[in-house]
């Protein structure tokens, strides 16, 4: 009874068109992000080294190899030079306290039996 | 132990007077109509017998009637089997708030809410100045003076509820505490958001089938949402009567995420799914960050004005954290604001949690329901992730796609967790960060359409 009083055209058409709308706002703000994305990302801009013409015939040398790096790689280096450095400098003890050194007895360091009482023998 | 023997002894002794005061009052009630007639006759013996009898012991009688009329007011007294039982329930959420840490910062308030407008003669909330508000037949239809003036404290902060100012605020110190850094870096994440809202509609037609409103079904559908803050506004437009259930169903499936989502997600996908690793993200600029939140509240309130309350104090929130001019005022929203609305906000929800409002069938029904809503949602999200993967070139790990629900950040967490033990060198955190606070936009989205066309 209940699902013959309730007015379902009514529910469907919330139910698709609220998913189907939400769905749509949502690729609307994905094309703005990607077109203000593709506006607004961040280049950073590299100075290419001048070319030096090789010399013909001359062996490719170290430096003229390209490199990439992944992301973790650099990662990874970055983390090791930080730690390295850290190891390197010298941890200062930054602590400044002003300390009564309490010594034990010792006859040792006793003025009774020191420089005073030499006159006695 | 003494402390505990005398508790039980007071406690024993004020019930054992209060029944005695309630034996008499009833037997008042009874005697009452038949002595009417007697106390003419009486009046004119008891008037010429007064002139003689001592003023002790009509002294004696008063005491005795202030302490009868004392413990009639007394909540052991007055309280019924539904309070009682919710005063159980209060205690229960108290214990799982405290004690299993389990959403604390919303159930703890939540649950004492429950606690103090279910103690009998304390008037702190009254259902039934809020019925008299929504009546149109009622002198005080939509009257807060009449609130303010016959209300208790919990009536008068839920107008905060009622005219829909508390999730607007929350939403501020959620902003303000939201990096939408991954959504930027891949849009694409927006339609993993808007997939996992699936639970929302699907929710709502099951409610129309089991005999809910329409208005009733929109608000137990927004629960697949699993946004706390957009549940209660929705709600408290479309269906006040049901808020407290749907408050509490929407923050405890959203502490319960690692339990219900794990298992759809796993069941959904493959160990070789689980187990892509995804690219890096590109870095954001400042500038593509503040100048998000405008464009967002801009094209999304152009074209749904009402859903703007919710995404127009996000992003003023995300606004304020992102564009380091106003420090003081990001602070205040993510710390200061946001802990006194949500005391605020969780005291009155609570307090909706009435024994007659709360101990029916429907708590139970929107309880189901709840969790089917979060379900839906969740195997939305991974099952569009998977469709994704067929056609773009650029895989897709599907663990992030059940992140669209919002419930932020636990969703992403979730994903991150599932993802490591198939992989431990796979880091899904950030990825996962995206279809979140999509889904934040999503659920605000769909509670904006809701509202305009069942509200």
């Amino acid at each position: 009874m209940i699902l013959l009083t309730a007015n379902w055209s009514h529910i469907w058409m919330v139910t698709l068109l609220g998913f189907g709308l939400v769905f749509l706002l949502l690729v609307v703000l994905i094309y703005v992000l990607k077109l203000f994305g593709f506006i607004m990302r961040p280049r950073i801009k590299m100075e290419k080294p001048a070319e030096v013409p090789e010399a013909v015939g001359a062996p490719r040398t170290e430096s003229s190899k390209t490199i990439t790096l992944t992301g973790e790689a650099t990662a990874a280096i970055a983390m090791a030079l930080h730690l390295y450095y850290n190891g390197v400098h010298d941890e200062e003890h930054t602590q400044v306290t002003i300390r009564k050194v309490e010594r034990r007895y010792s006859p040792w360091n006793s003025k009774l039996y020191g420089m005073n009482n030499l006159h006695r023998y | 132990m003494k402390a505990i023997k005398y508790i039980i002894l007071s406690l024993t002794m004020m019930l054992s007077m209060g029944i005695m005061a309630q034996e008499a009052a009833v037997l008042n009630e009874a005697t009452a109509a038949a002595t009417a007639e007697e106390n003419l006759s009486v009046q004119e013996e008891t008037a010429a017998v007064a002139e003689f009898a001592p003023v002790g012991a009509a002294e004696e009688d008063n005491v005795w009637q202030e302490m009868l009329d004392f413990f009639q007011t007394m909540g052991f007294i007055n309280i019924d089997w539904r309070q009682l039982l919710m005063l159980c329930i209060s205690f229960f959420l108290l214990y799982l708030a405290i004690k299993k840490q389990y959403e604390p910062l919303l159930l703890l308030p939540i649950a004492f809410g429950m606690l103090l407008t279910n103690l009998p003669g304390a008037n702190m909330f009254h259902s039934e100045l809020w019925t008299a508000f929504l009546d149109p037949n009622s002198p005080a239809y939509h009257s807060y003076g009449a609130i303010l003036k016959e209300g208790g404290l919990l009536d008068v902060l839920y107008i905060g509820v009622k005219a829909g100012v508390y999730p607007c605020l929350i939403f501020i110190g959620v902003g303000a505490m939201t990096d939408f850094g991954p959504l930027i870096a891949n849009p694409k994440s927006l339609l993993l958001g808007a997939a996992a809202q699936i639970g929302i509609f699907l929710t709502f037609l099951c409610a129309n089938a089991f005999g809910f409103t329409e208005a009733q079904a929109g608000s137990i559908g927004i629960i697949g949402g699993a946004d706390g803050p957009t549940s209660i506004f929705l709600t408290s437009r479309l269906a006040p009567e049901l808020l407290g259930p749907i408050a509490i169903a929407a923050y405890s499936y959203m502490a319960l995420v690692p339990v219900i989502q794990p298992p759809i997600m796993r069941a959904l996908t493959t160990k070789k799914e689980r187990a892509i690793k995804m690219k890096q993200l590109r870095a954001v600029s400042k500038t593509e960050k503040v100048v998000f939140p405008i464009m967002v509240t801009t094209v999304v309130a152009l074209i749904l004005p009402d859903a703007a309350p919710l995404i127009g104090c996000l992003m003023l929130g995300n606004l304020m954290k992102e564009c380091g001019v106003v420090d003081r005022l990001s602070k205040t929203a993510q710390n200061e604001l946001m802990n006194i609305v949500v005391i605020f906000l969780g005291l009155s929800v609570g307090a909706t949690a009435t024994g007659q409002s709360f101990l029916n069938i429907q708590t139970i029904l929107i309880l189901v329901m709840g969790i089917v809503a979060f379900g839906c949602g969740s195997a939305g999200g991974v099952l569009l992730a998977k469709l994704m993967n067929v056609f773009s070139k650029e895989k897709i790990n599907p663990l992030i796609g059940s992140a669209g629900v919002s419930a932020v950040p636990m969703a992403a967490r979730v994903s991150q967790t599932v993802g490591q033990e198939e992989n431990p060198g796979n880091f899904l955190l950030m990825h996962a960060m995206g279809p979140n606070v999509a889904g934040v936009i999503g659920s605000a989205v769909a509670a904006g359409l809701l509202l305009t066309f069942l509200g």
